[in-house]
């Protein structure tokens, strides 16, 4: 299945996800945890949409969300051009081959009394794609495709190392020939020398396939080399949303310049005096600052920030911001500190 | 340079069910006055166990310290009593380890912590090592650190534990800080505010520091010298700008070039350059390695790799490595 060509392949519109906190004796309701807070985006074929943002900011939610694997508060999710936000899973069903997903262990989502082969092939056998020996051959090319020997198919998941086992996710993620591949974190337990393996074979397999990639990390520079477009989360909500390229050479608003200049770089040379943009900790998403999220760490803030939360906007063809003091067709120099 | 900590051959090993694993095989490296040595290498190569060896903290259970000798301040640590151990850790020397939840105490509260470590190590009135424990709070910036004192580790967050860590590490004015992987569990700006934090009060307080990590990045930033460990061994050692620059290890030359770096764009057309891959698997560590640890994975290995383990040369300036094909 592949979706029409001007249609993008995924399309979130407005997504929002709250999880009750329950308290008290009676475990009555007594706030919720906005872990995505209003998000929109799309992916195109052959696109990777890559996600950045601290701990705790809503990645992976949004991740879980667009696989509907937990239901969303409000907001549409489209497949394709097909808004699948309200099937239930058995109407789900034939849709959920389009999406896939690589987890960041995939050890722990595998059965460890299963060879490798079977684990792999199990979409393929669900879906009624293939049975049998068919499911072995086609396995057997899968294996191959991520270099894996195919004899590996009779190993057990302990018995691969941590690279091996996420080309085994990636193989199965891949088996059903989906048009989009979320991926949560799926080097960052890795190895650089084993991760750049990994990072090869997710791209070359994009360019293979078309596939499109939802690719989450907190990894600038794993970023960098792998997305074509960065949304940058805060406190559940996306802060800035442009190509790579602008968004490591222009970035406009204050979070993200505090991320780049918060990054290290391979490089003694050009060990600095780091500038501090950023001070403090990232508040609670259960109590998000109001009005704008980041004005209690953002040394640009105006007495209006606290008040009104900027709406994501697109300021120049392609890119979007959520700042107060970034509009339309603004200056894109730095920003003053209020005096 | 006058060496504080001096480890020579340290041989570290565990009893297993698969036979015994040589997690240490021979290292040895100083670490002077003042200074940050970085000690990097994969997943395993044995930098969390040579700290371990270092304080004396190995599960006597399974692991011991086989062979070697690790001098600190001219004492022989391998012989000391668990006594004499016991109030060097914590005070002359003391750990940051990668997780804080799992060495911060949930029981007490984090003033309580700082302050019993006080008391034991410097012997001063509860009083003045409650003071302290304030000053060290204040130290590492956790903003109003009066009422912080009286709050436990679950009411802070991750990046507030790590610096109670240092702040306990600290506070009782150790002559050699180790940090193993201080800042992986933690977000990029705060990992940049607690890197900071460390190198600042290094400055302040002339504290050797000992940054274990695997991330290159954290590596160029903050150290003055590196050890490259590969499978228990050291192959590599150089100053930082050295070992970036030039670096002459097989290994060492591999990792630089698979990091993927935010200071390398795609060309015009969009084309993401290729990250370099090594090949193959690390050896297994309870089968002993004949020869050079590297050679199974080294496109440049021969035979006399294979068969006996290469001396280390002096490439000059400090930068010294472990390979029979390095031609300077
Ligand atoms: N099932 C759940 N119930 C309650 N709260 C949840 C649940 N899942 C996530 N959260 C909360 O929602 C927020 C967002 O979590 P999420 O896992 O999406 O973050 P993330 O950006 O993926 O972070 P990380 O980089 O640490 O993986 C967090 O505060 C988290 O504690
Ligand atoms: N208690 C133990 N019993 C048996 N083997 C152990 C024990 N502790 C460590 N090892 C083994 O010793 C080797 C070195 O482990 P170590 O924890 O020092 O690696 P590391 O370099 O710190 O890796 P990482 O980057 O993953 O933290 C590994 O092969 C490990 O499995
Ligand atoms: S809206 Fe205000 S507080 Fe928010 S990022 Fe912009 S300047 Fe900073
Ligand atoms: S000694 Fe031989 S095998 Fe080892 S790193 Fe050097 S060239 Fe490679
Ligand atoms: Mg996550
Ligand atoms: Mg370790």
């Amino acid at each position: 299945m592949s979706a029409a060509p001007n249609i993008p392949v995924l399309e979130v519109d407005g997504l929002v996800k709250h999880f009750p906190i329950l308290g008290g004796l009676l475990q009555r309701r007594v706030g919720a945890v906005r872990a995505v807070d209003g998000v929109s985006f799309s992916i195109a074929k052959s696109e990777t949409l890559g996600l950045v943002g601290e701990s705790g900011c809503g990645k992976s939610t949004i991740g879980k969300t667009v696989l509907k694997l937990i239901e969303p508060t409000a907001g549409r999710i489209l497949l394709g051009g097909e808004d699948v936000t309200k099937l239930k899973p058995g109407a789900m069903w034939p849709h959920r081959q389009r999406i896939q997903t690589i987890f960041q262990d995939p050890y722990s989502s595998m059965n460890p009394r299963l060879p490798a082969g079977t684990i792999v092939g199990e979409p393929l056998e669900n879906y009624g794609i293939t049975r049998g020996a068919e499911t072995d051959e086609r396995v057997a090319r899968l294996f191959e495709r991520v270099g894996l020997r195919p004899d590996a198919m009779r190993k057990y998941a302990h018995e691969f190392s941590g690279g091996q086992r996420q080309r085994l996710g990636i193989a199965k993620a891949l088996s059903v020939n989906p048009d989009l591949i979320v991926a949560d974190e799926p080097v960052s337990a890795l190895d650089v020398s084993v991760q750049a393996q990994v990072l090869n074979l997710l791209i070359d397999l994009q360019e293979e396939y078309g596939l499109a990639y939802l690719f989450i990390s907190h990894d600038l520079a794993v970023m960098r080399h792998i997305s074509h477009r960065i949304a940058v989360m805060y406190l559940g909500r996306i802060v800035e949303l442009a190509t790579k390229r602008t968004l490591f050479t222009q970035p406009l608003h204050p979070y993200t310049e505090a991320l780049l200049s918060a990054a290290t770089a391979p490089d003694p040379k050009r060990r600095r005096k780091r500038k501090r943009i950023v001070q403090g900790d990232v508040p609670s998403p259960a109590k998000p600052p109001p009005g704008c999220h980041f004005h209690t760490r953002c040394p640009y803030a105006m007495a209006e920030c606290k008040v009104t939360a900027p709406p994501l906007i697109e300021v120049a063809p392609g890119h979007h911001v959520a700042c107060l003091r970034r509009p339309v067709g603004g200056d894109p120099g730095p920003l003053s500190v209020p005096g | 340079m006058s060496a504080i900590l001096e480890v020579r051959d340290l041989h570290t090993q565990f009893n297993t069910l698969d036979g015994v694993v040589r997690a240490v095989d021979g290292v040895s490296f100083d670490v002077a006055r003042g200074e940050t040595l970085g000690i990097v290498g994969e997943s395993g190569c044995g930098k969390s166990v040579t700290a371990l060896s270092i304080l004396r903290l190995i599960p006597p259970e399974t692991g011991r310290i086989a062979q070697g000798s690790i001098r600190f301040e001219g004492n022989e640590l391998t012989a000391l009593s668990e006594e004499a151990m016991k109030s060097l850790r914590g005070h002359r020397i003391s750990m940051i380890f990668q997780e804080p939840m799992t060495s911060l105490n949930p029981v007490l509260t984090v003033g309580t912590q700082i302050a019993e470590n006080v008391v034991r190590h410097m012997g001063v009135p509860w009083s003045a090592a409650r003071e302290r424990a304030r000053e060290m709070l204040d130290l590492v910036r956790i903003a109003d650190a009066k009422r912080r004192l009286d709050e436990y580790p679950h009411q802070l967050s991750g990046g507030m534990r790590q610096r109670v860590m240092i702040a306990m590490a600290l506070s009782c004015d150790p002559q050699v800080l180790i940090a193993d992987e201080p800042t992986t569990a933690l977000d990029v700006t705060i990992q940049a505010q607690i890197l900071d934090l460390m190198i600042e009060l290094k400055e302040k307080t002339g504290t050797a520091i000992v940054l274990i990590t695997h991330d290159l990045g954290v590596v160029a930033e903050t150290t003055e010298r590196v050890v490259v460990m590969y499978a228990g061994r050291k192959v590599e050692e150089a100053p930082v700008e050295a070992l970036f620059e030039n670096p002459l290890h097989p290994y060492t030359r591999g990792l630089m070039r698979a990091i993927p770096r935010l200071d390398v764009e795609a060309d015009a057309a969009g084309t993401r350059p290729r990250l370099q891959e090594i090949p193959g698997l690390v050896p297994i560590l309870t089968r002993p390695i004949v020869g050079c640890a590297f050679a199974a994975r080294c496109e440049l290995a021969t035979d006399r790799c294979r068969a006996t383990p290469p001396p280390f040369v002096d490439a000059g300036g400090g930068h010294i490595v472990a390979c029979w094909e390095v031609k300077l």
